[in-house]
């Protein structure tokens, strides 16, 4: 059974999209993340046009960190102030995102770049999820246990305009959160990301923030970037499909809870390996359609319907 | 999906060559193709009677041409290069008012020079020389020499071939006893909606005896035609219900899903 696309314009299989926000949906619901840094690229290879990809993408993450986010308010576990400070930086860089965004769709480069970004990220995100896993179970078997800094000293805190952020017990620059903020916001306006995997690093190491805090923070503050990036996206390059993101939005909510269900019965690194070998897997398949040389080296695109 | 069944004939009758008396009785079983939730790509049944004689049998000397041409638009054509070992896209062409979707099929295989004499067709008729490009305006860019706006062109051609939206065959028109034609015509999935233009010739020694056409329309339809419009219409609001939609399924997965768990 298919489904017509009105936006990507194309029918696809309805349990193939189901599956797919199922699956990417677990995942995420088992390890804390967004999961638009699977979603989009899996999107591209069933054969939606990148721009589309990207747009209904941000879509679903809004639907996925409310998820999330609930469980971690409830418990008192998200720095209002921080997410907000985030989000100055991040509605700039959401902005500028989208603006370039456009501007690669209208001279072609697009895919490319997407290409490029992703892959990156994507190598990025398995080598070190893998590194990290390897060392816990290697850790596990030397029956080792890791201590682990609390707090990081470091330029962050040198910074004019402070701030105290009670609940994080920080004091510190606004300068570097909406920096951070900033650079999120392009990324998850280009690549349709939440980008949870880079947020969370840079509020640990550059801010300094307690560990219980960051994840319903990031999450918290993932919600309205994302929120932003839809709307910039609806109305200027048109590509939210919204069947699409339904579709994807009610299989990877249910995916979600099935993981978070999942990830208290099984053990953690094995699983995290595992999504590494996932990670690294779609990484190379997007560098092997880089480099090698495509069967049809010309592609068409529909630039305007004339009536 | 809704079929519209309302059988158009056309009877044709008239200016008979002395020597050969036929004429042609076409149909089509839709005069429009909706696309709906359900799409998933239609077939297009033309068909048709050479109406001669009745009791003899089709002349062989007469051939059926049914030709399909969508809707215009204007389409980006870019080519990828090799740049330090990645493929990149490079050199771009802008061809305008090229059709979306178009279909020649014969009842046997015709020259190209029939085709080039009736100005019939567009795909490329010879490997070499007799590329027709008066038809497109064309925005070269920075193509400039000869060989390689030929290869463009071809790559325009094959791109649509492969996307299933251009087609040149010479063996899809079914002849049931001898006077009957009928054609399935596989319209894709990934069509542009807007008029169709059908037109039929019917070739008598290799010459065009006569010609009808007929259009039909590619429409969206209930949800499909509601959702794209109000995304073209009102893009901040459809941004804004897509939004709203996310939140209420995101938060209401997690609200039955809490409950679920305490039960």
């Amino acid at each position: 059974m298919s489904i017509y696309l009105p936006i990507a314009e194309l029918s696809v299989n309805i349990f193939l999209l189901l599956s797919l926000g199922g699956v990417v949906g677990f995942l995420s619901g088992m390890f804390g993340l967004g999961g638009g840094f699977l979603m989009t690229p899996l999107l591209i290879f069933i054969g939606i046009p990148t721009n589309v990809a990207v747009a209904t993408s941000a879509n679903q993450i809004v639907a996925s960190s409310i998820s999330g986010t609930l469980g971690h308010w409830r418990q008192g576990l998200v720095d209002f102030k921080m997410g907000g400070v985030l989000l100055i930086g991040a509605f700039f860089g959401s902005i500028l995102g989208v603006w370039i965004f456009s501007k690669l769709v209208a001279n072609g480069q697009i895919d490319t770049v997407i290409s490029i970004l992703y892959f990156t990220l994507l190598t990025g995100i398995g080598l070190s999820m893998l590194i990290e896993s390897s060392k816990v179970i290697r850790d596990r078997i030397r029956r080792k246990s890791v201590k682990q800094k609390i707090h990081y000293h470091n330029w962050a805190h040198r910074l004019p305009f402070k701030v105290r952020f009670y609940k994080s017990k920080l004091y510190i620059s606004v300068i570097p959160p909406i920096i951070i903020g900033f650079v999120i916001g392009i990324l998850s306006a280009t690549m349709g990301i939440g980008g949870a995997f880079i947020l969370i690093p840079a509020m640990i190491y550059f801010l300094g923030m307690p560990t219980s805090k960051v994840i319903g923070t990031s999450l918290f503050q993932i919600i309205f970037i994302t929120a932003l990036v839809t709307i910039l996206h609806a109305t200027t390059t048109f590509a939210v499909d919204a069947v699409l993101a339904f579709f994807l939005i009610l299989s990877s909510v249910i995916g979600a809870q099935v993981g978070v269900l999942a990830a208290n019965k099984l053990r953690g690194e094995e699983i995290r390996a595992l999504l590494a070998i996932i990670v690294l897997g779609v990484a190379t398949k997007i560098a092997l359609d880089l480099l090698v040389e495509p069967n049809e080296i010309f592609n068409l695109s529909v630039i305007r319907l004339v009536f | 999906m809704i079929r519209q069944l309302s059988i158009l004939f056309y009877f044709l009758i008239g200016s008979l060559t002395p020597s050969i008396s036929i004429a042609l009785v076409i149909g089509s079983d839709q005069e429009e193709i909706y696309i709906d939730a359900n799409f998933s790509g239609e077939e297009l049944l033309v068909f048709g009677a050479f109406y001669s004689d009745p009791s003899q049998s089709r002349d062989s000397k007469s051939d059926i041409l049914i030709e399909v041409v969508g809707p215009l638009e204007d389409v980006a054509l870019r080519k990828k290069d090799s740049y330090f070992g990645f493929w990149l896209n490079s050199k771009s062409v802008t061809f305008r008012d090229v059709p979306g979707f178009y279909y020649l099929s014969s009842t046997s295989k015709l020259t190209n020079e029939f085709l080039a004499n009736n100005q019939i067709g567009l795909l490329e008729k010879k490997k070499s020389e007799m590329i027709d490009r008066s038809s497109l305006t064309t925005d070269w860019g920075s193509v400039m020499n000869e060989k390689e706006k030929k290869e463009f062109y071809s790559a325009l051609i094959r791109t649509k071939q492969n996307d299933s939206l251009y087609k040149q065959v010479s063996d899809e028109i079914e002849i049931i006893d001898g006077n009957l034609f009928r054609s399935y015509i596989d319209i894709p999935n990934t069509v542009p909606v807007g008029e169709y233009n059908v037109n039929l010739h019917l070739i008598i020694d290799n010459e065009v005896s006569q010609e009808y056409s007929y259009t039909f329309v590619v429409t969206r339809v209930g949800i499909e035609e509601a959702i794209y419009s109000f995304s073209k219409n009102y893009p901040f609001f459809y941004g804004l219900i897509s939004l709203i939609i996310a939140i209420i399924i995101g938060w209401s997965g997690a609200e039955i899903f809490k409950r679920f768990r305490k039960v």
